[in-house]
């Protein structure tokens, strides 16, 4: 015991110091002439991608050292609050849309970007919307993805079954029936994660509610959560459980993927960020993609379209005339194109050609109906938050323990305890 | 004879035993834990924990409220809800992880003390799941409750296929899951720590007791169980901080947000995600949450105080 | 031993008794066991195998996996990091936990109950809700993007429950081996050293695992406070397997059966002194 006493004591002493040392070092291992930027990202997977991006930006701007950090997801937003909080923190960053904006433009840590990037005015309005701030509706980032969600379906299937592109409804149905009796599962989502039934939501419920009419008419006021619409287009959720998998209440977010990448369901509701997913883990599967149709054969096929993700600047970074080279790299058409061909992803940058991808083409095509993400786009901005009522709201509708209207009556409860339009 | 080894005075119980002026040895020895801890845990928090006492926009300090954030905590929709809600889940953690875990870790202890057939591997193998990061045991045990996974295909395999569930689905079976989960991780802890307090018990004492013809009965509850209070202190307040803490395990099995809609949210998680935000829960409500976190601290502080008072009183009455 | 469990002689009641316990336990044991074969197994297997296949034996069983993770992914640098700030932070915590629940346990003052809950009290909340303030001490202390600032963090987090475990044990050891150690001329900090620390070696062993673990396997703080990649721990180098969208199952099961590896081995370690320690209490 006495050695392992003095030992440890001498440990702790000697090592301490070297490693004070070492870690002050860190710092001073940059080369001086070279102005450093940080740049974060929640986006493990595209670490190679910014890397090769980062590679071409300075070899253009050899001045400019770019240092990507690319923290885990779920981590993101309380690290960034830490970080920003303490006075520190990166130069440029991926920030989140709608919401998760407001957090930090209103306690002022992100750049005002109209004046740095005077280019931003010619981005769409959806667009702009995700990265403006509602309480001075300044813009604070440079939108950089939109996502969409829609049905997902396997070409080879409905080619063997001899089906069709659904155009209403009952077709939509008549489908599913038609690959339940060849032995598939119709849909393959799952109702475990809370947030996969959001995106079914949005996959199937602007057609039954009534899409952007219906998003303006809430906005203001005018109708709420407990309309017949609303609660028509619950009810239907869930009528489509007979088509889900058996014990649908435990299947999460990988299973339902993997029901579809292994061929086992050839429907599954979901968003565009699944397309390079499923290339990578099925090559050989071949897949489409529809807008679920609406009740009657002339109404549009709506999809729910958001702004995903933008890219910030710190306010507080001292080396802002770097970091805005290096934003307007992030916003130029090439950019955006490498977004496209490499990532799959749908840039806002306008003006990008995207007919280089069929699936960003056919992505593009469906948003001609695009139609406001319910909850994600309308009401994030208070705690708590309408996806969060709306998440736990439909898992109840899904497993039994809630009526369709309870379920309502839980969502309305909710957003109306500080809403102002649904107050009066 | 037994009664005279065995009383409580000889066992060193008596705190009141001398008022020597050791207080520079009582300095030194306490002196560079309570500065580390002070430094570290106790300033950040305290500050954290002040926090709940002004109103907050978005990450910026507002002016101070007082106990407004208590109020609507405690008072408004749908805070009040939610926390209520999450109180009873802690409950339940509380008297699943007393009674199954815990219980079975005084089982083993015992038996293993002594020497059961096989014990000499089982308490080297009962500690192993403790060795797992929480983010491996989430995923493993995710899997495994699947409706396609282990525990289901187990369950065709004997003949029970009728109580297939789907387990971390279901609002009525996610915390018991999950709680599950949790005991098969933890009760070797108990299990070791009895094992070692037991095996403090003389073992003159123990052979005295057998020859004067004492059941087993007896034997464990008249004289080891009085003697290893100190350990049953140990791991009750352990458990009262652990069940009122949890959020990790829950973390990675279901998520931050309670699900299947709300029926695993535990004062932990509600506390994290209102502090923190989620993705989809939205931003952070400092204010509040902090006032969660006061809470959680409180109760926390006094109930262990009562559970460590109420033992203590047990350890000199024999 | 007369008081051990024989199985054979025993009444029926008896008998039947440990054999149901035995069942428990052997089921528990296989529970043990299997998720951990499971999780070394899934390091041989591909992403799609993982998802498609979680329980079946691999296809084939190549290394690349682990080469990926160790060279590639930086593994190696990581491993020796973990080490270094685990070790460090363990030693410390045996030493000042153990020095503190001495004094506690072991003299009684007024203020007593008082430290010993202000110990207590380290645990009572997480310390990753107090990240921000956090973050400004350690950038005011100028300890940012050092290896000292998570050490620190994680000695103050292991020493509330070390001492509350070891001033417990602590408190079990009977005076008489302090009288008789005083009446030999051992001064105060003689008696912890040679008296008092060797009797409680099974509850050291037991903190020893107790504290490495959630220290090893924590990646919050580092993921905060290690900002170059010559610092990173190993579960910073976990955490980067988990994209938004996708996660990379094969390299994570690798990476995790890495992680789990210096754990179990310390596990082996400390087991023997646990045993050890057990009987030697016994002699007094």
């Amino acid at each position: 015991m006495k050695k392992l006493l003095i030992v440890s004591l001498l440990l702790i002493m000697s090592v301490s110091l070297g490693l004070f040392a070492a870690g002050a070092s860190e710092q001073a291992d940059d080369t001086k002439d070279k102005t450093v930027i940080e740049f974060w990202t929640w986006r493990p997977e595209d670490i190679e991608f910014y890397d090769a991006q980062i590679a071409k930006f300075e070899a253009e701007n050899p001045d400019i050292d770019v240092i990507q950090t690319a923290h885990k997801n779920t981590e993101y937003n309380t690290i960034l609050a830490a970080s920003l909080s303490g006075g520190s923190g990166p130069d440029v960053f991926q920030g989140r849309a709608y919401g998760g904006l407001a957090t930090f433009a209103d306690s002022g840590f992100l750049e005002p970007l109209e004046q740095w990037l005077p280019e931003l005015k010619d981005y769409s309005a959806t667009a702009l919307l995700g990265a403006t701030s509602p309480t001075d509706g300044k813009v604070y980032g440079s939108p950089a993805v939109s996502q969409t969600v829609f049905m997902y379906y396997n070409k080879g299937v409905y080619e063997e079954l001899g089906l069709s592109v659904p155009r209403t409804w009952d077709e939509m149905i008549r489908n599913f029936e038609a690959v339940e009796k060849a032995g598939y599962i119709a849909l393959g989502n799952g109702a475990k994660d809370g947030w996969t039934l959001e995106t079914m939501l949005g996959g199937m419920g602007p057609a039954i509610y009534g899409g952007t009419d219906f998003y303006n008419a809430v906005i203001k006021g005018e109708k709420n959560f407990l309309d017949p619409a609303f609660i028509d287009m619950v009810e239907t959720m869930k009528s489509l459980s007979k088509y889900l998998p058996d014990m649908y209440v435990g299947i999460g977010y990988e299973d339902m993927r993997g029901n579809f990448i292994n061929e086992i369901a050839p429907h599954l509701i979901a968003g565009s960020y699944e397309a390079a997913y499923f290339r990578a883990q099925n090559p050989d599967l071949d897949f489409g993609i529809f807008a679920v149709p609406g009740r009657k054969a002339g109404d549009p096929a709506w999809v729910s379209v958001y702004a995903d993700m933008n890219f910030a600047m710190n306010a507080a970074s001292e080396k802002k005339d770097a970091a805005v080279r290096f934003l307007k790299f992030l916003s130029s058409k090439e950019f955006g194109k490498a977004m496209v061909s490499e990532l799959k992803m749908v840039t806002s940058v306008p003006g990008v050609d995207a007919s280089s991808d069929a699936f960003i083409s056919d992505v593009l095509d469906l948003q001609k109906h695009a139609t406001p993400y319910l909850f994600l786009v309308g009401f994030r901005y208070n705690q708590p938050t309408g996806s969060s009522l709306w998440q736990a709201a439909a898992q109840g509708v899904m497993a039994g323990t809630l009526s369709p209207r309870e379920a309502a009556q839980q969502v309305q409860d909710g957003i109306a305890s500080y809403y102002e339009p649904f107050q009066k | 004879m037994v009664h005279y080894l065995c009383t409580m005075e000889n066992q060193g119980w008596n705190m009141n035993r001398r008022q020597r002026n050791t207080a520079s040895w009582i300095t030194l020895f306490v002196t560079p834990g309570l500065l580390i801890v002070g430094l570290f845990i106790l300033l950040p928090l305290f500050m954290s924990l002040y926090n709940s006492l002004f109103s907050w926009n978005q990450l910026i300090r507002g002016e101070f409220v007082g106990l407004e954030n208590f109020r609507r905590l405690l008072g408004t929709y749908p805070y009040r809800e939610r926390f209520l809600n999450a109180l009873g889940n802690n409950v339940t953690w509380f008297t699943s992880t007393m009674l199954i875990q815990n219980t079975l870790g005084l089982l083993f202890g015992f038996l293993l003390s002594r020497k059961i057939p096989g014990s000499q591997l089982f308490r080297r193998i009962f500690f192993i799941p403790v060795l797992f990061s929480i983010v491996a045991v989430g995923f493993l045990w995710g899997i495994y409750l699947k409706p396609s996974g282990l525990l289901n295909n187990f369950l065709d395999l004997v003949g029970l296929g009728s109580f297939k569930m789907p387990w971390l689905g279901m609002e009525s079976l996610a915390t018991p899951s999950i709680i599950m989960v949790n005991i098969w991780r933890w009760v070797g802890f108990p299990s070791l720590v009895f094992l070692a307090a037991i095996d403090n018990v003389p073992v003159e004492c123990l052979e005295a007791a057998y020859l004067e013809g004492v059941s087993e009965w007896k034997l464990f509850w008249k004289i080891i169980f009085p003697l290893i209070i100190p350990a049953i202190t140990i791991i009750t307040v352990l458990t009262v901080i652990g069940s009122l803490n949890v959020f990790e395990q829950i973390y990675t099995m279901t998520g931050l947000d309670g699900a299947p809609n709300y029926s695993t949210d535990t004062i932990g998680t509600l506390f994290y995600r209102t502090a923190f935000g989620s993705i989809d829960a939205g931003s952070p409500e400092i204010g509040i949450g902090s006032a969660i976190g006061l809470v959680i601290y409180l109760l926390t502080f006094a109930i262990s105080l009562a559970s460590i008072f109420v033992t203590k009183r047990s350890e000199v009455q024999l | 031993m007369i008081t051990d469990f024989r199985y054979r002689g025993a009444p029926a009641l008896k008998k039947a008794f440990i054999s149901f316990v035995l069942l428990i336990m052997i089921v528990y044991v296989i529970l043990i066991l299997y998720p951990l074969f499971n999780m070394f197994i899934s390091s041989f297997k591909t992403n799609r195998a993982i998802l498609s296949t979680p329980f079946s034996l691999p296809e084939q069983y190549d290394f690349k996996n682990f080469a990926t993770v160790w060279i590639d992914k930086g593994f190696a640098g990581y491993f020796t990091n973990s080490i270094i700030v685990t070790g460090i932070a363990m030693g410390s915590i045996l030493l000042f936990g153990s020095m503190a629940a001495y004094g506690i346990s072991r003299y009684s003052f007024r203020g007593n109950i008082l430290i010993y809950m202000l110990f207590l009290s380290g645990i009572m909340l997480p310390l990753k809700a107090a990240i921000i303030p956090l973050f400004l001490l350690i950038k005011n202390m100028g300890l940012m993007n050092t290896r000292l600032s998570v050490i620190m963090i994680f000695i103050a987090m292991g020493l509330p429950s070390t001492v509350f475990i070891l001033s417990g044990f602590m408190k079990a050891i009977p005076l008489e081996l302090e009288y008789a150690a005083r009446i030999d001329g051992c001064n105060d900090f003689t008696i912890y050293r040679k008296v008092v620390m060797p009797m409680v070696a099974p509850a050291i062993a037991l903190v020893t695992i107790y504290n490495s673990v959630p220290i090893w396997n924590d990646f919050f703080f580092p993921l905060v406070f290690l900002q170059s990649n010559a610092i990173k721990t190993l579960p910073v180098g976990l955490s980067t397997f988990f994209g938004q969208h996708s996660t990379n199952w094969a390299l994570l099961f690798t990476g995790l059966s890495i992680a789990i590896l210096p754990m179990l081995i310390l596990y082996l370690f400390m087991s023997k002194y646990f045993i050890q320690g057990m009987t030697a209490g016994a002699v007094k």
